[in-house]
């Protein structure tokens, strides 16, 4: 890279932090400031609405950890991420190598048709759900009595609705996790492929020991991304079918911050409860770069 | 001949998957043409018995219809507006220039991706409060005017243009605007399409930031009209909330069909690392 020639040419600095300086300040205004703040409110007892803030010290945060409902709420989370992973990140890895591997004709066509719910709104994807699978009247109980099952109340049962929220939110999430990991498994070499394939490997293992290292570094931001947006999407179908419940059941750390600022008017609480998603998020990052810097294969 | 059969097996799994994914869109065109009493006695047939254009013309009696859409398009726009050029001029920056704490403003920036919304939405809420702008377009707006996403996108885009067109254009001492003109976006084109469509696409189906800052009908985006035909049991408004689901997806499914080719490309360059 010749960078000698470019650097006497513009040697005015000044101008390469004038270009960033629009987006600087838009993140500085309403991301890295509210994001300080937010951990100032965390120390203080609010509503929004009162003149005084009254500090508290680490109270929210002590009161927090030493509430059962915290638990609950770390629980659904970990199950949404759970749930969310499997469907968004374990099914597109496979259906990807599938796809690369045993199916030549109609590719474009079925990854068109797959990314397509993805420019859909959730909140679409949450009513065209709620009908579908509505335990009296929606086509599926329709079919399920017909072989004489009934459907289950699932949006008033604990346990069922999380996961049919994290279905709801699967929905969309699919489509773009999968064009993201086909494009990490379809850029294997070839020929190593075709090298294993002379030598009768069986396919689990090209999977395995070929496709799985050699894509891990896109592997890793899915994987992320599946996390850390996946949580938040799940958001809506929460907010628009259940409200969290019943008995938050289907709550998790992001609708609870939500619920604590804008249902309860705790700022602190709600506060206290984002900071600790956010350090939640931080160690998940830290975990997934130390992965990948132990020495799995990094394409370019 | 038994590869054949193999891939068979395989082209119906994909195909299941597909059904399941595209389905539930199909039964919302199908039922918004349909009488709410069709709707639940021909549940299965997909083209309805007596299509009637009733559930549309319903949905602009009850609600400023024209307003909602026309909010929803004003804030699409103006928001893809600001991200685009904020993001082309950082990553202009960050790929043309050396300068002091390049890679440490770079990773800030892009940092702002593993964010949770909820970190900011307190402050913000207070802000645009502040600003006087609560139940208004411009709250929902101003917190949006730039992007990790297109900054890491449009850097990426902009890499593979070759060094030596830049060198020569300043070697002739060509101003940044002009080599942004003349060389950067024309090259870049496809990738700033479809960046652009993406962040209309996001800002269009937007739901949680709206639905704490706007609070009046008329100020409404449609995925907050929407919200107002939600009941748990199908209810007897069932049919004309298909109707403004359909309407609601109808920009997105277009502009995703039209650039469906560039959306995807750029999508999937998103995960691969740079």
């Amino acid at each position: 890279m010749n960078r000698i020639s470019l650097k006497k040419q513009n040697g005015d600095k000044g101008r390469a932090y004038l270009y960033i300086l629009p987006s600087l300040l838009a993140f500085a205004i309403f991301m890295f400031w509210p994001l300080f703040r937010t951990i100032y409110l965390s120390f203080f007892d609010w509503n929004m609405i009162k003149p005084d803030k009254e500090f508290v010290g680490f109270e929210n945060y002590i009161e927090l950890f030493q509430n059962p409902l915290t638990y609950k709420i770390l629980g659904n989370t970990g199950a949404y991420i759970l749930i969310l992973l499997v469907i968004n990140f374990v099914v597109p890895y496979i259906l990807s190598f599938v796809l690369s591997m045993m199916i030549k004709k109609g590719q474009n066509f079925y990854k068109g048709i797959i990314f397509l719910p993805s420019v859909i709104s959730l909140v679409v994807g949450s009513i065209l759900y709620m009908w579908i699978l509505n335990p009296i009247s929606g086509p599926l109980a329709i079919i399920a009595q017909v072989f004489g099952v009934t459907l289950p109340v699932w949006s008033k049962s604990e346990g069922l609705a999380l996961v049919v929220l994290s279905l709801i939110t699967s929905w969309k999430v699919f489509g773009y996790n999968f064009i993201v990991v086909l494009a990490g498994v379809t850029g294997v070499s070839q020929e190593v492929i075709e090298a294993a394939k002379i030598d009768d490997v069986p396919m689990h293992k090209v999977f395995w020991d070929i496709i799985l290292p050699m894509s891990s570094a896109t592997g890793l931001y899915v994987f992320i991304i599946t996390i850390v947006q996946g949580l938040q999407y799940v958001f809506t179908p929460i907010k628009v079918v259940t409200q969290g419940g019943p008995n938050y059941a289907s709550s998790n750390l992001i609708y609870h911050s939500y619920h604590e600022a804008f249902v309860l008017y705790r700022t602190g609480m709600s506060s206290a409860f984002s900071i600790i998603t956010l350090i939640l998020f931080i160690l998940l990052l830290i975990i997934g770069f130390k992965f990948v810097e132990k020495g799995v294969y990094y394409e370019n | 001949m038994k590869t054949e059969l193999n891939s068979m097996k395989w082209h119906i799994l994909v195909i299941i998957i597909v059904c399941i994914l595209i389905i539930p869109v199909v039964f919302a065109v199908s039922n918004s043409f349909k009488t709410l009493a069709d709707a639940f006695s021909n549940m299965f047939n997909i083209i309805p018995a007596n299509p009637t254009l009733e559930n549309y013309i319903h949905v602009f009696e009850k609600l400023p219809f024209l307003q909602i859409t026309l909010n929803t398009f004003f804030i699409a726009t103006i928001v893809t507006g600001f991200k685009i050029i904020t993001s082309l001029l950082a990553a202009y920056a960050f790929v043309y220039f050396n300068f002091r704490g390049k890679n440490l403003l770079y990773f800030v920036l892009i940092s702002t991706m593993f964010i949770p919304f909820t970190v900011i939405m307190i402050p913000n809420y207070l802000t645009i409060s502040c600003m006087g702008f609560r139940d208004n377009l411009w709250g929902v707006i101003l917190p949006q005017l730039s992007d990790a996403l297109g900054i890491f996108l449009l850097r990426q885009s902009m890499r593979t243009i070759p060094r030596s067109l830049i060198e020569a254009a300043y070697l002739e001492n060509a101003s940044d605007f002009k080599i942004m003109k003349d060389i950067i976006i024309p090259l870049v084109k496809p990738a700033l399409i479809s960046t652009g469509i993406i962040f209309f696409i996001n800002s269009w189906n937007e739901y949680v930031w709206p639905v704490l800052v706007l609070k009046s009908k008329e100020n409404y985006t449609l995925s907050l009209a929407l919200q107002m035909f939600i009941s748990a049991e199908g209810g007897t408004e069932f049919t004309i909330a298909m109707a403004v689901s359909v309407m609601t997806m109808l920009i997105p499914l277009v502009l995703y069909i039209v650039f469906q080719k560039h959306i995807i490309n750029t999508f999937a360059m998103s995960g691969i690392k740079g």
